[in-house]
């Protein structure tokens, strides 16, 4: 008897050993975690990291800088030798010149015998085309960006208003608009009067503007549906046979043309509106229209100072029937209206140091922070700036009303992001080596075009040589190469 | 003998104990000179686990005499310099002048008029920014119920530069009130009594008495201001970002564009020290033309 309850004792020892041992198997490891400071971005990674610390016993630090200073202390980190962090959570447009230069440490057997990060779960383009660079995966997405449509339902569906509209424009005003002609004529009609009966007027739409900040985004939204046919890659930054600029198209012109006049229909101001004020001016119900990110959605639905709580109707960015065949070096004409649906910024990604001595934990914390719970959660929280990228995230509604959404405005929110990243003719953001660089010299010249000291062709025909400028600095193959591996053609 | 050896021991001594301060200097204000004026003359690279700059001459500066947004970004910061810091400096003078007299509450109306400087300029420019707003700012709210038309403050092109410029001189007048308070604070009553005796007004007293012997404490002024005036970016940053269009682009805002958001270090670099060479021959320029200025106060 005795014997027995020794070897039984001895039994529970070995056993609580082993749990122990198998539960806290990064006993002792801290990573360090380094992205923008809370709450955005920031946010889900102090949500999630006292779990991960008690299940493996490891610690997770979080060093965070200011928007400019990431890129600089990330690229410094691992250029210099220094391997200051372990994990780098960064927009995914950084993506090559991280991956590209060795920076970042391949995951794909990682995420091979990872059944937690449920990798199949996330939609095909980011796990496809995001986080990949030369054929391998180089991050885990936390974050789906993409722009969508707003507009006010109780504007647009009025019977009054659309009769108006009618009579005015000779057409049904169409709900939601599908070429940029038909926001044009929206804008036009909605600007400058009380349609609302709050006493105020109200105005057509608002837009980002703003010089240094993220009206560039804002411009290819427009420009990607006269410029993006399905089926042909490129068209929307460069030539994938020659490294050319296309940025000066006629359809690259006639979006800029577009995005000026609309100008003359929005909320007053609107040339010095950053993402963040358009979000703020759109809930206090100023304007009929809006282009964003997922943000514009979530806090007209959840922002206790929101006016427009169920009165905000989602749709993917409107297109045009007249589309320029950068191939062709012609106009198009298309039966229904050419959308393409822009995938702005990118969306966050976490990637690892390729010289971390702590590989195997810090990818264990990405795949917690991205498994389909904890990214549900962090996609459902306010003020995390995570959304939606799962396939799981569109499909449970309760995250979102308990959130704060209306069950239909719910799903219509998700319908419209959903209908976005997947379809046929959704367009990735720039993603080659020295994207910053391009995006910053486009960035003067639409903000001398939008005040009117330069007229769209002169702004578009400086920005093509100003990237050219760039190209030949940092290499026209490696560029025509790193593009070429973005767009998912083939290399030789 | 003894005395030599001693004055030596001392002098080494000073040595030492000057040497941390020297070396901290040197590490904080020299080398990261030297180290930008190499990455002006060069092209930056990461090889090898470090950063390489490797010179090519010119090409930066040929590059920079040829940009347009390097020539209007050099034009906004003369203009904001220029029309702040006269500004700035009349405006001081007079609020310094009457803060000088013997009038009640004079401690609380010295604190609060030296309250804007205090401020951070992120802040200052995040509330100017709020008040000139289009649709929303009280600025445009006061001038609705006088009848007016609202004013673009930060949108117009027209207008924007001018937002810009008072919102730093509301920030700054203070520190010229600081300075020339001080200043009149130092002449001697001496002079003014003897003025009044003489039966001058107190306009004549002004102009002939203590403006002249306020001239160091002008010159320090206007010259301190100036240098800091330079380099304004962060109320601009908030405000405007550069924008509508180029017009509140300054000199520091364009070489941050392009040195630390489009992470070209070496432009950046060639930009961040046109400043200097712009600031030093500024200054070499003001101290030229107050020469004479600076020869009378001193008789």
């Amino acid at each position: 008897m005795r014997k027995v309850v020794c070897l039984v004792t001895v039994g529970l020892f070995l056993v609580s050993l082993f749990a122990l041992g198998a539960a806290r198997k990064f006993e002792g490891v801290t990573i360090t975690v380094f992205t923008q400071p809370p709450p955005f971005i920031a946010k889900p990674v102090q949500m999630f990291a006292p779990d991960w610390e008690r299940m493996t016993g490891g610690k997770v630090r979080l060093i965070t800088a200011p928007w400019a200073e990431l890129y600089p202390k990330m690229y410094s980190s691992f250029a210099l030798g220094a391997h200051l962090y372990d994990i780098v959570i960064f927009p995914a447009a950084w993506l090559p010149d991280f991956a590209g230069a060795g920076f970042l440490a391949p995951l794909d057997e990682f995420i091979a015998q990872d059944s937690r990060i449920a990798w199949d779960d996330i939609l095909p383009v980011y796990r496809e085309r995001i986080v990949t660079w030369g054929g391998k995966i180089y991050a885990v997405p936390v974050d789906g960006d993409c722009h969508i449509f707003y507009y006010r339902k109780d504007a647009l569906e009025n019977p009054e208003y659309q009769k108006m509209f009618k009579e005015k424009y000779g057409y049904d005003l169409p709900v939601p608009p599908r070429t940029w002609k038909e926001v044009r004529d929206i804008a036009e009609f909605f600007n400058g009067w009380d349609w609302d009966n709050d006493g105020r007027p109200e105005y057509g739409v608002v837009e980002a503007r703003r010089k240094d900040d993220q009206a560039y985004w804002t411009f290819f939204s427009r420009a990607a549906g006269y410029v993006s046919i399905s089926g042909q890659p490129g068209g929307l930054f460069f030539d994938p046979e020659t490294m050319k600029p296309l940025i000066n198209s006629p359809g690259h012109v006639k979006a800029l043309e577009d995005y000026i006049e609309i100008m003359r229909f929005g909320v007053p101001g609107m040339i010095n509106m950053d993402s963040g004020e358009i979000r703020t001016v759109f809930i206090a119900g100023e304007a009929a229209m809006a282009i964003d990110w997922g943000d514009i959605g979530v806090m007209a639905e959840t922002d206790p100072s929101s006016v427009v709580k169920g009165k905000v109707g989602f749709a993917i960015l409107p297109g045009s029937t007249t589309v320029w065949d950068y191939k062709k070096g012609e106009w198009v004409e298309f039966d229904e209206p050419n959308q393409a649906p822009y995938l702005a910024f990118g969306g966050w990604v976490a990637g690892i140091d390729a010289k971390s001595p702590n590989l195997e934990a810090a990818y264990d914390f990405i795949s917690f922070l991205a498994s389909p719970e904890n990214s549900y959660r962090s996609v459902t929280t306010p003020e995390t700036g995570f959304n939606p990228y799962r396939n799981t995230h569109f499909e449970t509604l309760s995250g979102w009303v308990g959130f704060g959404f209306g069950p239909e405005a719910a799903e219509e929110y998700l319908k419209a992001i959903q209908d976005t990243i997947a379809h046929p003719n959704v367009q990735p953001d720039l993603r080659i080596p020295g994207g910053a660089r391009y995006f910053e010299a486009l960035d003067a010249e639409l903000a001398l075009a939008a005040a009117g000291q330069k007229s769209p062709q002169e702004a578009l025909d400086a920005v093509a040589k100003a990237w050219e400028r760039i190209t030949e600095e940092l290499g026209r193959e490696d560029q025509l190469k790193a593009y070429r591996l973005s767009l998912g053609l083939p290399v030789e | 003998m003894r005395r030599k050896v001693g004055s030596r021991v001392a002098q080494w001594q000073g040595r030492l104990f000057l040497a941390p301060t020297v070396v901290v200097l040197l590490l904080l204000t020299i080398f990261p000179f030297l180290f930008t004026l190499a990455m002006a003359f060069g092209k930056v690279s990461f090889e090898g686990g470090a950063l390489k700059i490797s010179l090519v001459g010119i090409r930066n500066w040929v590059r920079l005499i040829h940009d347009s947004r390097f020539w209007n970004a050099l034009v906004v910061t003369l203009k904001i310099v220029g029309l702040s810091v006269f500004c700035e400096y009349v405006l001081g003078l007079l609020l310094a002048v009457l803060l000088n007299r013997r009038i009640r509450g004079r401690t609380f109306f010295r604190v609060t008029f030296l309250l804007p400087m205090m401020l951070a300029p992120i802040a200052v420019g995040y509330m100017w920014r709020m008040m000139l707003n289009d649709t929303r700012g009280p600025f445009n709210h006061i001038l609705g119920h006088l009848g007016l038309a609202p004013v673009g403050w930060l949108s117009d092109p027209n207008v924007a530069m001018y937002s810009i410029i008072l919102t730093d001189i509301w920030q700054w007048t203070p520190f010229m009130i600081l300075i020339l308070l001080a200043g009149l604070q130092g002449i001697p009553k001496d002079y003014i009594e003897a003025a009044k005796v003489d039966g001058a007004s107190g306009w004549k007293i002004f102009l002939y008495v203590v403006f002249p012997l306020l001239t160091p404490a002008s010159i320090a002024a206007i010259f301190l201001r100036s240098v800091e005036a330079f380099k304004i970016i962060d109320i601009i940053y908030i405000m405007t970002g550069g924008g509508p269009g180029l017009v509140t682009e300054s000199l520091t805002l364009y070489g941050y564009s392009v040195g630390l958001r489009a992470f070209d270090l070496a432009y950046g670099a060639t930009i961040s020290f046109s400043l200097f060479f712009v600031v030093l021959a500024s200054a070499t320029l003001f101290f030229l033309l107050t020469r004479k200025a600076r020869q009378i106060s001193l008789e």
